[in-house]
């Protein structure tokens, strides 16, 4: 497996640096990526606090941060609350839809025989790689068809087929691995199928689900392109369209734009921040197994 | 299957079954299936701006292909898609996988630079797409003040304005953006390598380098597969950076435009266009579509023999 | 709603309409205008005094979606009742699917100028689809406070811009704010900078199909702009729209080519700024010094629409003197409407240059089809401005891609 070295280690204790510089290296490559993915966005906070002109002229200045003209500007001249609530509602119910219809198929999918399960499956893991973004218009028809053009209902619908595949995917694999004795027995004991299923087997699924629900909930969250055409009326935008009309009516203002960019990013980084390490499960999940 | 069961058992169950895949089903199959379905049969058609017309056949897809200057441009954005595709690949991977690594060691801090790195990730790509349009300003930008600052002055370009860097910046940006993506991907595949393996390397002798070669990657190499793919996707989709960077143009002068800037663009028009086509737009869809189906579909062979092996 | 369509029933039947006695409706209007949102609900509140019954509810969206958001709708066979429609090949774009209603002689244009009806007639069927609201002017801003410090005198040919626009840099000014990264302000700069050289004639032989695009008149005109590359912003390539409105209003650079739509937003941003406006340069003193204009839009109704009477009587209302006269004072816009009044001098000065005018090529006459002039001139001219081409390959180019439409050039 391995070939002769010319840097022989002789470390034993695991964990022990073989070589001196190269943890160092590491260290620096590490520090210098950090430097490199916090730095923006630290200046993008400092610059909220900040007016135009100061920005231009000392850009890496520590803020007055008692200054909050930008942010007051942002809530009072702009629709952000709005759209924030938008946001949460439009992300709130598509990720309800996503796990409960998600789970349902999966869990028929997984524990079931059926002739087309593999069919089944394979057309819900297609769904997966469908380039959603390209059906836009007969999308858009089929939103007037059913009367919901325009609404946050068309987006829910559209986030909740655009999210299932991936829950569907996450949730079958991790309901087989569930014990069949359970299920057995439950049986035996004479419960119906939905009571094995809502009593039983699904809340052994809870940690899929969380991973499901974040895989989907932040590129929810994000989406800019859906609303873009979808959405007309300003009261139903969601936070990503939103911050494209207030970055046009201030474009001149760069201390506003930086508080529309600071505020806009705040709620998924706290989220994040707090649950960093559900966050990375989730997201990464799928290009995992 | 069960065929011993009476009948109505049968019949209940499948109405259970029913029951379970069905809202999924309806779900998949009104807003994924039907969609791109009557998108690939628009492509046939003639359309004036969003009215349909005459059944065409394939003339949209000979204008797109071979009729100047459209043949240009989707030349144009295609071979810019490849090169966004081929640059995330080498670059922000093999990045991605040298973090991974250095994460793996666990030195002195790696909790904090593995939530720092997977922090642009979570963040809507509009916000990344304006805070580096800012950075990248040409005058006010916050990179060519650190350039001047630093005694770079012949450095500080105009990099959205030229066309020589134009696209490396926004492929920088979206490195920047999704850089954690592919780390933490490696990293979780180098932390399901067993210790014994690599301590048997060790205890071999093993430099880093070797370890790197014969141990680690070897064993991590699937994720790439994985990555190659949803970079692949992710390359081809490519629309709302450059959207808000470059605009739908493709600024300056094309040097940034991309297949899904190009779409947008000839099926929805753009003030300079006046001119909307539908048929010329779904043409072009219907190609990226190809493009992506061709790729995804050899995944979901991949992995159905995964499945079958695990 | 039935009383609504019965009274539109009663005034198409030939009723006066002067006596009708407001309809009862709840109308929806769309525009890309957002800044005018205040001044437009108060030219409805103005509408309402006649017509009390009618609700007209005003949406303004960003401009770059306009035409998307407003086409999916119509499209999908919604849409509002009034439509804020572009002029040209935009107006054609939703007109031709038959989206628009044809206004006939429910609306009476006397004295509007033909150019304007022609900018929001079909020319498919000769139809008029919108009334035409306002003319735009790609004219000259400049900074009257830094000239005066500079001792500057604003300057009438091509020399004299020259000679300013160095004295100006000498005196560590930017001269002109303007970027080329945003694509369109690459065919403003044409339109603004240089309509002198190429002159009204060769708009004239243009149109009879007599000149092209790679004619010495355009293609000399083009080779001007290279001229002031030294006196546009430090990375001028990468100076989008927004930041080159920024730079002027901020008071760092001196001069601004734009289109008489700023004077507005200028005033609004930096309401200290001192600016004034001057036509294109003349080639040599003495000679005419041109400005380019085009209609910007007009006001349509949705074919589809329920409440067609009531919005065909705001249509009317949009033709009187009075919206023409405050659409001018609060909006700084120049009013299609005949006999409207421009106090502002800066109107009243656009009123004057566009007694010199030539048509802002491209947009009147070649964006009708793909590829459009517009996109070919604006690539070309920011590929020649960051010294990629030259005007010769730009106007070869234009023509050439022109030409595959438009049988005139195709020899």
């Amino acid at each position: 497996m391995t070939t002769a070295t010319t840097l022989p280690t002789g470390a034993e204790a695991r964990g022990a640096a073989p070589i001196k510089l190269q943890p160092f290296l590491l260290q620096v490559l590490l520090i210098a990526n950090s430097v490199l993915m916090l730095y923006p966005i630290l200046v993008m906070v400092f610059s909220a606090f900040k007016d135009t002109g100061q920005i231009y002229d000392s850009p890496f200045s520590v803020p007055d941060f008692t200054n909050l003209v930008n942010f007051g500007k942002i809530i009072t001249q702009t629709n952000f609350v709005t759209y924030l609530v938008n946001s949460f509602i439009v992300t709130g119910s598509a990720i309800l839809l996503i796990l409960t219809f998600g789970s349902m198929a999966a869990y028929g999918l997984a524990r079931y025989q059926f002739r087309g399960n593999t069919i089944l499956f394979l057309f819900f893991l297609s769904g997966l790689m469908v380039p959603l973004k390209l059906a836009i218009i007969p999308l858009f028809i089929q939103f007037k068809n059913l009367g919901i053009l325009d609404t946050r209902l068309s987006l829910i619908l559209l986030y909740t087929a655009m999210g299932l595949p991936s829950t569907i995917f996450i949730m079958t694999g991790f309901i087989r691995t569930l014990p069949q004795e359970l299920e057995d027995a439950a049986r035996i004991d004479g419960a119906s199928e939905l009571r094995i299923m809502t009593s039983i087997m699904l809340p052994l699924t809870r940690p899929a689900m969380i991973i499901a629900a974040i895989h989907n909930a932040v590129p929810t969250w994000n989406d800019f392109f859906f609303p873009l055409v979808f959405i007309q009326t300003d009261a139903r935008k969601t936070l990503p369209q939103g911050l494209t009309t207030f970055m046009g009516e201030f474009n001149t203002d760069w201390g506003a734009l930086f508080a529309g960019l600071t505020l806009s990013a705040l709620p998924i980084v706290v989220v994040y921040i707090v649950l960093s390490r559900q966050f990375i499960a989730g997201m990464t999940s799928g290009a995992l197994k | 299957m069960d065929r011993q069961f009476p009948s109505l058992h049968r019949l209940r169950r499948t109405a259970w079954i029913a029951f379970l895949v069905a809202p999924a089903l309806i779900i998949m199959v009104t807003f994924v299936v039907v969609p791109i379905i009557s998108a690939l049969a628009f492509s046939l058609y003639d359309w004036r701006g969003l009215a349909r017309g005459a059944f065409v056949g394939l003339e949209n897809f000979r204008q797109v292909l071979f009729q100047e200057p459209f043949a240009g441009w989707t030349r144009n954005a295609f071979k810019h898609n490849v090169i966004v595709f081929v640059t995330i690949m080498v670059v922000q991977n093999a990045t991605g996988f040298l973090l991974a690594y250095a994460l793996f060691k666990e030195p002195f801090g790696y909790k904090f630079h593995r939530v720092s790195v997977f922090l642009p990730v979570v963040l809507s790509t509009v916000i990344v797409g304006f805070l580096w349009k800012l950075f990248l300003h040409p005058l006010f930008g916050l990179v060519n003040q650190v350039l001047v600052g630093v005694g770079l002055e012949s450095l500080a370009l105009p990099w959205l304005g030229d066309s020589r860097t134009a696209l490396w910046a926004l492929i920088f940006a979206n490195a920047w953006h999704f850089v954690g993506f592919p780390t933490l991907i490696y990293l979780a595949g180098m932390q399901r390598i067993s210790q014994d393996h690599i301590d048997a390397a060790r205890l071999e002798g093993a430099g880093e380098w070797n370890m790197i070669r014969y141990v680690i990657w070897p064993l991590v190499a699937p994720s790439t597969t994985i990555i190659f793919v949803l970079t692949f996707i992710g390359s081809f989709n490519w629309f709302e950076l450059p959207f808000i960077m470059a605009g739908l143009d493709g600024s300056p002068f094309g040097s940034t435009d991309v297949l899904g800037l190009y779409f947008y663009r000839t099926a929805f028009g753009n003030q300079s266009a006046g001119v909307q086509d539908f048929g010329k737009g779904s043409a072009l869809a219907v190609l990226i579509f190809l493009v992506i189906v061709t790729v995804a579909a050899l995944w979901t062979i991949y992995l159905r023999k995964r499945e079958v092996e695990l | 709603m039935r009383k609504a369509r019965l009274l539109a029933a009663a005034t198409v039947a030939g009723s006066v309409i002067a006596t009708t006695p407001g309809i009862a409706a709840d109308l929806t209007f769309w525009s890309w205008r957002q800044e005018d949102k205040s001044v437009y609900e108060e030219l409805i509140a103005d509408f309402q005094k006649t017509n009390p019954d009618t609700n007209i509810t005003f949406e303004a969206f960003e401009p770059q979606n306009y035409q998307t958001i407003l086409s999916t709708a119509l499209a999908g066979g919604t849409g509002p009742d009034i439509i804020h429609v572009r002029a040209y090949g935009n107006l054609e774009t939703v007109a031709a699917p038959g989206y628009l209603r044809p206004l006939g002689d429910d609306v009476d244009l006397t004295g509007f100028s033909p150019l304007a009806i022609a900018a929001e007639t079909m020319r498919e069927d000769g139809q008029l689809y919108a009334v035409p609201f306002a003319s735009q002017t790609l004219v000259i801003y400049y900074n009257a406070d830094i000239f005066a410090e500079n001792n500057l005198t604003p300057p009438e040919t091509w020399d004299e811009f020259l000679a300013t626009s160095q004295s100006l840099l000498d005196a560590g000014v930017t001269p002109l704010a303007n970027g080329t990264q945003t694509a369109w302000q690459n065919e403003i700069l044409v339109g603004a900078l240089v309509p002198s050289f190429y002159g009204a004639a060769f708009e004239e032989d243009l149109v009879a199909g007599t000149a092209t695009f790679e004619d010495e008149r355009f293609v000399g005109a083009l080779g001007k702009l290279l001229e002031i590359t030294d006196y546009l912003p430090r990375g001028f390539t990468g100076i989008d729209y927004p930041s080159a409105q920024q730079l002027f209003l901020s008071g760092r650079a001196a001069m601004f080519a734009g289109g008489s739509w700023e004077i507005a937003n200028f005033r609004n941003q930096n309401p200290d700024l001192n600016f004034d406006i001057m036509p294109s340069p003349a080639p040599a003193a003495g000679e005419p010094r041109l400005v380019s204009t085009f209609f910007d839009g007009g006001y349509a109704v949705n074919a589809a629409s329920e409440n067609a009477e009531a919005a065909l009587e705001f249509l009317r209302f949009t033709t009187t003197t009075d919206f023409g006269n405050k659409l001018a004072a609060k909006l700084s816009n120049i009013s299609a409407v005949p006999g409207v009044k421009f106090e502002d001098p800066l109107l009243a000065k656009i009123a004057e240059f566009n007694q010199t005018s030539a048509s802002y090529l491209m947009l009147v006459h070649f964006r009708y089809e793909e590829p459009s002039g517009s996109v070919l001139l604006q690539q070309g001219v920011q590929r020649m401005m960051a010294g990629e081409a030259t005007p010769e390959e730009v106007g070869k180019e234009v023509t050439e891609g022109i030409a595959t439409y438009h049988a005139p050039f195709q020899q």
